[in-house]
């Protein structure tokens, strides 16, 4: 039986093995070792499992990831005869199922870790604070989320750079900045830092996914426009 | 019967220059199309078009009697190899295996078979493929998907000619048992010339020639000889190109040749020669604009 | 297999060349003649460019087609042909031959021996009995 579109363009990506079910979790064993190594190079404190941030690999993996779903793969799906709406509704499938994946595993192992005591040396590699202290579907709920927001992100670039080169690349990333200043400038203003630095301090985790949500909602979108007028 | 591919007034505008410019056609299925013309002169963006790749400008293009771009009912009932085909990074057989995913109508024997007729080792990373190589690669999905609309652009390009013989004869024998609507587009016109039914030049984004390949044989002569010989012959007839070394003549002329004809040429010693469909193509796209080529396009 | 550079359609070629065969009887009357797709593969042509060549001899009553077998060379196609050849050989090499031999000055007599000559040397050298 033939499989729709969408799964089958998951399947075609899926061809490499490599880049989506390997390097992620290579880059996850690499993170975890190397905040083993740190929190024994570092003289240790009492209290709380100390977190050293090595998770943070995985997140930017999928930036990377991301980005590769649309390099050099994307040219030769619309030569098989895939739209491009459909390869990029294929590849977000694929970012949802793999950040499903992921964000199941980082459960998994913060339910492990507080049971190990952080792995018998007080280490927290699941465990971020305010991001992934809730109970354990939430973290799988924001984990997910970061993952697929990442992927997404990388997407986007990959997609800008296949259209438009360094030189887009480099304004789109420009034109962002840009907007994160006016926004600060505008804060600044506004007199609102004190507000949204209230507003920080009091976001749940719950809050924070679904603004989060939000974003991976405005990413596709961006996604999505500039793969729209793609050519190859 | 819906037309395989029907192109109406065809446009695409690039900044600073015209790359196609009301481009009208029709082809039917089954058939092999040649799309013939110098480099730049359009092949590849009007292929492009067709299989959604690129977005015209202005006009109107159907394939199956749909609109190609985005649609993958469409889509997937095409393929589009081009030349210089992009990749992804990976192996030989993950890129058959993905060309298998996508076509209903693949055929893996076919496929198996091209593979080793090319000397493609499957574990080999397409990046490491030689030009030829990755051309032949090309090759083998566009043949092996079976798409029925199969379009390839230059597909003979860096291939040697053992390599193209054996493209050409594959072709030959895939379309005899499946066929179905098959474009090339090529530059290397004569080696072509027999295979295809039908020919479309393109020349600076005009389509200056459509007509069924048969008709087009015969249909220019050029002849040489003696100055006044030669004039004799094609008296009353459309002429081309004449150039002159000496006391000796060769014209290019218009309309096919009758054993009359034959018998006054021998008489007048005068040499007959075949216009290859190459030279054809040329002389099409250099006379394009005047009405001399009425014979030719209307047999 | 290439056809030899004539001109004209490569259909009529085609047909040409397969007429060929039969008035030299390397296809027998009865015999089963090639079929579109062989002769695509063989000549590296098109196959609607093939299958046009056996119409043309099958408007001709050179060949018949005999329901899913295939095209067979019909009873008396050698003959006929042979005829027509008989019919047209002044034409077409006799004049030529007496147009040439008027511009080189060959006279009649000379001409009748050059033909006698060329007999006797065919006749050794390929066996046939002119």
């Amino acid at each position: 039986m033939r499989s729709t579109p969408i799964v089958t363009v998951v399947r075609y990506l899926l061809l490499d093995r490599v880049t989506y079910l390997v390097l992620p979790w290579a880059w996850a064993a690499f993170g975890f070792v190397l905040d083993v190594v740190v929190l024994q190079l570092i003289p240790g404190g009492h209290g709380d499992d100390r977190w050293v941030g090595g998770l943070v690999a995985v997140p930017l993996v999928m930036l990377v990831v991301g980005a590769q779903s649309v390099a050099r793969a994307l040219p030769f799906a619309l030569t098989l005869g895939v739209s491009r709406r459909t390869y990029f509704l294929g590849a977000t499938a694929l970012a949802l199922a793999l950040s499903v994946g992921f964000g199941l595993a980082v459960a998994i192992g913060r339910i492990v870790e507080r049971a190990t005591g952080g792995w018998g040396i007080g280490m927290a590699y699941f465990r971020v604070p305010h991001l992934l202290d809730g109970p354990w579907y939430l973290s799988w709920l924001t984990a997910m989320t970061v993952l697929v927001l990442m992927f997404v992100y990388g997407m986007w670039y990959g997609l800008v750079y296949r259209r438009t080169g360094l030189p887009g690349t480099t304004a789109f990333a420009a034109a962002q900045l840009g907007a994160l200043a006016l926004a600060a400038l505008v804060a600044t203003w506004a007199h609102g830092w004190t507000d949204i630095g209230h507003y920080l301090g009091t976001v749940t985790a719950t809050g924070l996914t679904g603004v989060l949500a939000a974003v991976v909602a405005i990413l596709l979108t961006g996604g999505f426009a500039t793969i729209r007028r793609m050519t190859i | 019967m819906t037309p395989a591919i029907s192109a109406a007034g065809l446009e695409r505008r690039y900044r600073d220059h015209r790359a196609l410019a009301d481009v009208t056609f029709e082809v039917g299925t089954p058939c092999i199309t040649g799309l013939l013309g110098r480099n730049g002169a359009g092949k590849s963006t009007l292929l492009r078009i067709l299989a959604g790749q690129e977005f015209a400008t202005a006009g109107r293009v159907r394939v199956f009697g749909a609109e190609p771009l985005e649609n993958d009912t469409v889509l997937r009932r095409m393929i589009l190899v081009r030349d210089n085909q992009t990749y992804p990074d990976l192996r030989v057989r993950h890129a058959v295996a993905a060309a298998s995913l996508l076509y209903p109508n693949w055929d893996a024997d076919l496929a198996g078979t091209l593979l080793d007729a090319y000397e493609l080792p499957p574990a080999r990373p397409i990046k490491k493929l030689s030009r030829g190589m990755r051309t032949a690669l090309g090759l083998t999905i566009g043949l092996a998907a079976r798409a029925e609309l199969t379009l390839f652009d230059e597909p003979c390009a860096g291939l040697d000619g053992v390599a193209r013989a054996l493209f050409y004869d594959q072709l030959l024998a895939d379309y005899a048992a499946h066929p179905r609507c098959i474009v090339l587009s090529t530059h290397l016109i004569d080696e072509a010339a027999e295979l295809l039914d039908r020919v479309l030049v393109l020349d600076r984004g005009r389509l200056v020639l459509d007509a069924p390949a048969d008709d087009l044989r015969g249909t220019m002569t050029s002849v040489t000889g003696q100055a006044g010989s030669v004039e004799r012959l094609i008296a009353g007839r459309t002429t081309l190109n004449r150039c002159t070394l000496g006391t000796q003549t060769t014209a290019v002329m218009v309309g096919r040749l009758d054993d009359r004809d034959r018998e006054l040429a021998d008489h007048l010693r005068l040499r007959l020669e075949r216009v290859t469909l190459q030279q054809l193509a040329g002389y099409a796209a250099e006379y394009h604009d005047r009405t001399v080529l009425t014979a030719v396009r209307t047999p | 297999m290439s056809l030899p550079d004539g001109d004209g359609p490569i259909f009529a070629q085609i047909a040409a060349e397969l007429a060929n065969q039969i008035a030299d009887g390397t296809v027998g009357e009865g015999e089963r003649v090639a079929s579109s797709n062989e002769i695509s593969a063989f000549y590296r042509v098109n196959p609607a460019t093939a299958a046009r060549s056996l119409t043309v001899l099958a408007e001709q009553g050179l060949v018949e087609k005999r329901r899913g077998v295939g095209m067979f060379v019909a009873k008396g196609a050698r003959e006929r042909l042979v005829q027509e050849r008989r019919r047209g050989f002044a034409d077409r090499y006799l004049r030529p031959l007496v147009v040439e031999a008027a511009r080189l000055g060959i006279g009649l007599d000379e001409l009748l021996g050059l033909v006698r000559e060329e007999l006797t040397s065919v006749e050794v050298t390929t066996g046939v009995k002119a």
